[in-house]
């Protein structure tokens, strides 16, 4: 393999240059200005601040990564689910199909207010925000996803007498899977951001409350921890949704 | 014909069930009926401030727009010219993407000033979605075509700018319409760091002051500028994948 061949420190410098010159330039920035850090942290002291209170940033990582997590696994289901009913019917389909296209084009954070308004300022609202957010993108895939079988292969299942449920279950979740994979990707990364702007505008809990909360308090360089933490979270599930697109597009394409 | 049908039926009973729980008040009084809201929008003494906020959020959405797919455009150009650079790049563009939106409020408003800090937010979030779709576009052309452009002599920038732009198009398109729904999200966003005037600032004193009629109405404005901007860019896209689709 070449990919180990090649030196630690080339290999570093071609797959990361372009996040090392942003943390360089961010610290060069804030010296050569001298900021006071209330204004404006150094990434260094930044770090310094995430290696010393990590109990502070554990707790609120927890409870936004389990309200991302099982929202999205909700908003999924949800939305997977809907797409199979509609699937059985098409009037259901015709009904609802425009009405989620309008939906998934609609700015979703201009509705967190209108949301938060309706359930109440607390933790289960967040939850609702993440499945509502997660649902759309699930939908609109896979129903497109469960109408795009192989060219005949629905026939052949016809002509070998074969139920609709036979059909849903061997061939059209299959051939939707693909779709649904890549629903994850979009959907994954935006959860923990969706979590964390619902949890800043409301002020309940987690990552997103604390980052309002250090930062009116001038503690400006946990508010940038907060920040950095949610950054590399949701990065992370970006590139780990990435993975599984492309191990599903493997399996069943 | 009947989907059509069907699907104008559907957005029909949505409004309609939308008028009937704000009128019969299911949800309690904070879904008002479609109505109110419609009346307080077309109000002439509310006129000026919905102008003046629309106004404000589509300018700096359009300059986020501008900005960012302009910076997606060239790095994922760069990245395709030099590919020594592309992995990281492609690192940078995905980092970048994950930073929350309510964290990159703040950053820009010690960069830059209070009013295009929204216009900044939002470019950050289109220039991801432009860079991914034009570098996955760019490698669109075909090896035929490659092979052709390579016998008759044409240098890399030649295959470049006649071979693999024209091919990106299509995608440039696509990431484009994606694109403005996430522009405004970010305008809306960066709006709520001290910017003068704008949808975002008039959600936020909305949801604040329990200004319910209000908050929907300005709701309303924020899906209206949207969906406007996201059907003439479909066409556009249309249009771009009869030409060079």
């Amino acid at each position: 393999m070449e990919e180990t061949k090649r030196p630690l420190l080339l290999r570093l410098v071609e797959d990361y240059w372009g996040i090392l010159l942003l943390l360089i330039a961010w610290q060069a920035w804030v010296v050569i200005n001298r900021f006071n850090p209330i204004v404006m942290p150094t990434p260094t002291a930044v770090l310094h601040d995430l290696v010393s209170h990590p109990g502070v940033y554990l707790d609120n990582v927890a409870i936004t990564l389990a309200i991302a997590v099982f929202g999205l696994v909700m908003g999924m289901l949800v939305g997977t689910g809907l797409a199979v009913a509609a699937w059985f019917s098409p009037i259901a389909s015709g009904l609802l199909n425009p009405l989620t296209v309008l939906f998934s084009s609609v700015p979703v954070v201009a509705l967190i207010p209108v949301i938060a308004r309706l359930l109440g300022y607390d933790t289960s609202t967040v939850l609702a925000i993440v499945v509502i957010i997660t649902f759309f993108p699930s939908f609109v895939f896979a129903s497109s996803g469960l109408r795009q079988p192989p060219p005949g292969s629905e026939d052949l299942f016809r002509v070998l007498g074969s139920s609709r449920l036979d059909l849903l279950r061997r061939l059209a979740l299959p051939a939707a899977m693909p779709n649904l994979a890549i629903a994850f990707k979009l959907a994954s990364a935006h959860a923990i951001l969706a979590a964390m702007v619902a949890e800043f505008l409301m002020g309940t809990t987690g990552l997103g409350y604390l980052f309002a909360k250090t930062k009116s308090d001038f503690q400006t360089e946990q508010a940038f921890g907060a920040s950095l933490v949610a950054t590399v979270i949701s990065a992370a599930a970006f590139l780990a949704a990435g993975w599984v697109e492309k191990k599903v597009r493997e399996r069943y394409s | 014909m009947r989907q059509t049908f069907l699907g104008v039926f559907g957005i029909v009973l949505f409004l309609a069930l939308w008028e009937v729980v704000g009128r019969t008040q299911v949800l309690g009084i904070s879904w008002p009926p479609l109505s109110d809201v419609l009346d307080m929008l077309a109000a002439p003494d509310r006129r000026a401030l919905f102008q003046r906020a629309l106004g404000a959020t589509l300018e700096s959405t359009a300059l986020g727009y501008l900005w960012g797919a302009s910076a997606g455009l060239i790095l994922a150009a760069v990245a395709h010219l030099l590919p020594a650079l592309r992995r990281g790049s492609d690192r940078l563009a995905a980092v970048l993407n994950s930073v929350p939106s309510i964290a990159l409020g703040p950053i820009f408003l010690v960069l830059l000033t209070r009013e295009s800090t929204p216009a900044a937010v939002s470019s950050i979030h289109v220039f991801f979605i432009v860079f991914v779709s034009v570098s996955s576009g760019l490698q669109r052309a075909t090896p035929a075509h490659r092979d052709l452009f390579a016998v008759l002599g044409a240098d890399r920038l030649k295959r470049f700018g006649r071979l693999e732009m024209p091919a990106a198009l299509p995608s440039l398109v696509s990431g484009l319409r994606l694109a403005w729904p996430a522009a405004l999200i970010g305008a809306i966003i960066g709006e709520w760091f001290g910017a003068p005037r704008g949808i975002g600032i008039l959600i936020i004193n909305a949801m604040q002051n329990f200004q319910i009629v209000l908050l929907w109405c300005a709701v309303l404005l924020a899906v209206g500028a949207s969906l406007f901007f996201y059907g003439l860019l479909t066409l556009l896209e249309r249009a771009a994948y009869a030409r060079f689709g």
